[in-house]
């Protein structure tokens, strides 16, 4: 059986609920979900406030390295089931979800977490979104600090 | 000479001011060669060429790599999604 793997850029608010049915199948007995969402207040490092984050996307090979990212997961842990990998761009405000990495599997010791946390970690390596930042203060774009290696 | 496709990402696309611009390159240019070349005739984007991150068709691509004829190139910053 062929196992659904979901991977898109979207202007849209993203639909968890949606996004959990599509990958769990009448296997399935876990789901491990990261969502990220648009920080208003930061405490850590150098204390400031966001008033909104725009992203933007190289569309197409933001999808074709999701697609990657995916096929990574399950070369890595080929019992997960379901994966999810969604960005949504354009201007996002603080408490708003930008992105949900899931994973679904039989049971919760699969390394179901671990798989998730793979994705969300790799989407900012070699993902090409970028974020920038506005806050009262003024803007800048946010710079991610991995350099990928030939066939990344 | 090869025409290719170049765009522009985040501060790359504020410093080169555009989208995207088509270029006829020599046959044969590597990225390293490309850097030089946009470095000489565009200043603005002279700063950016150390860190900057280069794909050629949608795959990452490294100083040596020979530029295809209509290749679709890309340069941008170390991405931050998420």
């Amino acid at each position: 059986m062929e196992f659904p793997t979901i991977f898109s850029i979207t202007e849209d608010e993203i639909d968890l609920n949606d996004l959990l049915a599509k990958i769990t199948l009448t296997s399935t007995g876990a789901a491990a979900i990261f969502a990220g969402m648009v920080r208003g207040q930061t405490g850590r490092g150098e204390a400031h406030e966001t008033e909104y984050l725009e992203y933007e996307a190289y569309v197409p090979m933001a999808e074709a390295k999701m697609k990657q990212v995916a096929e990574e997961i399950r070369a890595r842990w080929p019992i997960v089931e379901g994966i999810v990998i969604v960005q949504r761009i354009g201007k996002l405000y603080p408490k708003t979800p930008t992105v949900v990495i899931a994973c679904t599997a039989a049971h919760r010791d699969t390394g179901v977490f671990d798989a998730a946390r793979y994705g969300i970690d790799r989407l900012k390596e070699i993902v090409p979104i970028w974020k920038k930042e506005v806050s009262p203060g003024g803007e800048f774009w946010v710079e991610g600090e991995y350099i990928p290696k030939a066939g990344e | 000479m090869n025409r290719v496709k170049l765009l522009f990402f985040a501060t790359l696309r504020d410093r080169a001011g555009t989208k995207s611009m088509e270029l006829d390159i020599p046959a044969n240019l590597t990225v390293q060669g490309l850097k030089d070349k946009l470095s000489m005739e565009y200043p603005n984007l002279k700063e950016s060429m150390s860190s900057v991150l280069i794909t050629i068709n949608r795959e990452y691509a490294f100083d040596e790599a020979v530029i295809p004829p209509n290749a679709e190139l890309a340069m941008f910053p170390p991405v931050s999604g998420g």
